[in-house]
Order: structure tokens, then sequence, then C-alpha cells
């Protein structure tokens, strides 16, 4: 009776007609977009998308998770990824683009105001998250970093950076174009000019041995509707 | 976030934790008899293992599972060939559950069997009844209150898990993510309203889980 009992729980499984794909969280509204449009061409199937932080779903990857794609917002992660064969193919499939943003009320018209006494915390992932490193960067290439190192507060995520500044546990942070998009709110940005623009690209992986489905999913994410659906969202294309 | 996204969110955790308590009570039942009734040497030792994944820190428990499951670990070949993932998957979440909840499943069923007259037992022993049926329709029975109270620890304990869960199965929605994880991940992406709503449900579960036990210790209480 027991085991009656525990074969009636069993939680999911999977099963063929679904795929799980992971990708760096700040394509969380485009990705969305394309998986819906993409299980619309594919009756019955379901695409289950697993947003994250771009060094964490590698580490995940890494120790088999059964991701079958994989998007990162670096393409170093899908680099390390193949060096341990974990993947076939890879395909860069758009670019973004980095704005400092600080709570409403702060005033921002060059970088060095980060250094003002009253923005306290500055929300930022550690550099092995992809905008962590970006950032981080850029912030050097000022002379900033060092001086701001004693105010960052550490975060998840992309998203959850600016997520940090709208609920006002920081006061200012660097995140991608596309999220302060995403998401509309009051706040006071600092757009960085394209010279200082680090190289933001996403790279799609594919899972060595990845099903059918999987396959064609990989292909969906580079055709004329995921572009136009990166587009949207403020990302550029290749 | 959708209605049906939050009953699968609940769903599947209220079935790991049904599954992981109901894989973790015959070896809490098991292990709390043997510390109780039988001597034998490092016994100490043993009550101290028991008691271990109550002391680490979630988050090592969840690396030692993901190293012993992953595919990278000691194992790794054994699931290979089995052809077998279980890391960041439901089993994984449940394996976590199972983990953490087992401590306060034991600590309570060896409460419960120390409490149990052992005259009864010898009783029957020497009436000629085997010692698995005294255990069976002696000891058990005696001890249900303490047993049923421990089984209520471990589910409760184990719907709640985070670190362990975290780490081993990663926060993969349908297939991992649990009440606690859903909650983290809408909480780092901003969607605060979202991770209310599961708060609620949490607190709804946590609240009925507790007051349907409190009901039946109630009614058993002598």
């Amino acid at each position: 009776m027991l085991a009656l009992a525990a074969t009636a729980i069993v939680p999911w499984s999977a099963s063929a007609d679904e795929l799980l794909a992971g990708a760096a969280v700040s394509l969380r509204k485009p990705l969305a977009a394309i998986a819906l449009d993409f299980e619309a061409r594919h009756p019955g199937t379901r695409v289950r998308l697993s947003f994250g932080a771009s060094s964490t779903l590698a580490a995940q990857a890494r120790a088999g998770a059964p991701l079958e794609v994989f998007v990162s917002a670096d393409p170093q992660l899908v680099d390390d990824l193949e060096r341990q064969r974990w993947g076939e193919a890879r395909r860069d499939i758009a670019r973004n683009a980095l704005v400092v943003v600080a709570a409403s009320g702060f005033e921002l018209e060059r970088p060095e105001d980060l250094l003002a006494a009253e923005l306290r915390r500055l929300a930022l992932p550690v550099r092995a998250v992809p905008v962590g490193g970006y950032a981080r960067q850029w912030l050097a290439q000022h002379g900033l970093l060092e001086r701001l190192e004693d105010r960052i507060v550490q975060t998840e995520h992309a998203r959850a950076t600016l997520a940090a500044v709208d609920a006002g546990h920081a006061d200012a942070a660097i995140v991608y174009v596309t999220d302060v998009r995403a998401t509309p709110a009051a706040r006071t940005t600092l757009a960085i000019p394209q010279a200082e623009q680090p190289a933001i690209l996403y790279t799609a992986a594919l899972r060595a041995g990845a099903g059918e489905l999987a396959r064609a999913f990989f292909s969906a994410l580079s055709d004329e509707n995921a572009r136009a659906h990166f587009a949207d969202a403020g990302f550029e294309t290749p | 976030m959708s209605e049906g996204e939050l009953f699968a969110i609940a769903g599947l955790t209220l079935r790991v934790g049904a599954l992981a308590t109901l894989g973790v009570m015959p070896f809490a039942i098991g292990v709390a008899w043997c510390l109780v009734r039988l001597e034998f040497p490092g016994k100490t030792l043993v009550r101290a293992l028991v008691g271990l994944p109550m002391v680490l820190p979630p988050v090592a428990v969840g690396l030692a599972l993901l190293w012993l499951l992953g595919r990278r670990g000691p194992l790794g070949a054994i699931w290979e060939t089995l052809g077998v993932d279980l890391a960041f998957s439901a089993w994984a979440v449940g394996l976590a559950a199972a983990l953490v909840g087992f401590p306060l499943a034991a600590r309570a069923c060896e409460q419960a069997f120390a409490a149990v007259d052992r005259r009864y037992e010898t009783v029957a022993q020497t009436l000629g009844v085997t010692p698995f049926a005294t255990f069976w329709r002696i000891s058990l029975p005696l001890a249900r209150r303490g047993v049923l109270y421990g089984a209520l620890l471990c589910f409760t304990r184990g719907i709640g898990e985070f670190g362990a869960t975290a780490v081993v199965a990663g926060i993969i929605p349908g297939r991992t993510e649990t009440l606690s994880l859903g909650i983290w991940s809408r909480v780092q992406l901003g969607e605060d309203g979202s991770a209310l709503a599961l708060c609620a449900v949490s607190f709804a579960i946590g609240l009925a889980t507790m007051w349907i036990g409190e009901r039946w210790l109630a009614r058993e209480t002598p």
C-alpha cells in the first residue's frame, strides 16, 4: 500500500515533448515571447525556461543539470562549457549595453557622481556573474572600482540588481539597458557612451546529444521572429 | 504569476514533502529503535551522525548531495550507466528534504520508544511472540504518538527546505521549484506580489499541517 501511495505522489518526470533551457535572466522578456511562439508552432510541446545568473546556470550545467539549451550573457561561460565537451553548437544571438541607475532624487551627470557621500550602497552581483564583471570593467576604466568597492552590496543577478534599487535596498546600480526598459519606474539614469561600453554578447549553446525539440528551439533563437522579439526588448541582434 | 503556476508549485512541494516523509520514516523508526533497545559500541557516534544534517549548514548538505548524485561525483559513472539524472530533478528535491528531515524524525521516534514500558515487550516475548511481532504489535503502537509527531516534523521541515535544495536541485520552474525556492527567485526578480502570494500559500499549508497534527495529537493524548 505504501508503494502504491508512493507512485501516486511521485513528482513529475521529464517527457519527450518538453525541453528545458537555461538562460541569462536579462533575456527573460524576449525569451518568454520566443518560447510562446515556438510552442504555438510546435503544438503539444512545452518549453521550460530556467532563468538565473549565467554563471549559476553554467555551474549547474557542468554539475549535470538537464539543460538542453543554455543562453549566456557572457560567451566565456560557453567557452568553459565547450572545453568540457558540454555543447555541440553555439551561436551569438543578441547584444546588450550597460546603464547606470540611481533611485530618483539622486543626481547623476558623470561617472564620478557615484562617489557622492549620499550614494551609500551600490548594487552589483559578484564578478563571476556577467553583469558584475561588465560593470566592474567600466568602473575600473574610470578609476572608480577601488573607491567604490566597500559600497557594493551583492545581488544575485542582473534583474535582482535593478530590483534592489527599485525596492530601496540600494541607492545605485549598473544594469542592462534592457532591464531598465522592461521594468518602468521612476529612476535617475546615466547613459554610458558607446565607446565605453564593454562588448556584451549573448551566446546560445546546444548540449551535445540534445533532442530534436531542443535543436529546433536552438535554431529558433536566431530566426527572424526571435530577432524581432530581441529588438522589441531593446537588444541588438548580430 | 498564474493560478496554474501557483498550484503547480504548491503541488510539487506537498508531493515531495510527503514522498520524503514516507521514505524517511522506516529508517527513522529503525534507527531510533536500535538506539533505544540495543547496546553496541559506537552508539554515541551513531547518535551524533543521525543528528548531523540538523546541525550542518543546509548548503553543505546540498553540496554533499550534489557531489554524490552529480555526474562528476564518485558515483557519477553509476548514474551514467543507469542513465538516470538525479541531480536537478524532483528526486533531488525529495532527497534534500528527506536528509534534513531525518534527524527530526529519528529524534522524535527515539524519545517515543524510550518512553515505552519495557515490561510489555518482555511479557510478550515470554508468551512466545517473535521480536518483530513484539515490535509491530506492542512497541510501535505504544510509541505511535511520538512517531507521528516525528513524521509531522519531518514533513514540515522538508517542505520548507531551501539551502540544500537550491544547490542540488537548482530552481527549475515546473521541475524543482518548490514554495521556498519560488519565493526566493521571485524576490530576486523584484516580483514581490508573486513572492507574497507564495508566502501566503506556505503559511496556509504550514498552519493546516500543524492544525491537523495538533488535533490528532490531542486526540491521542491519554
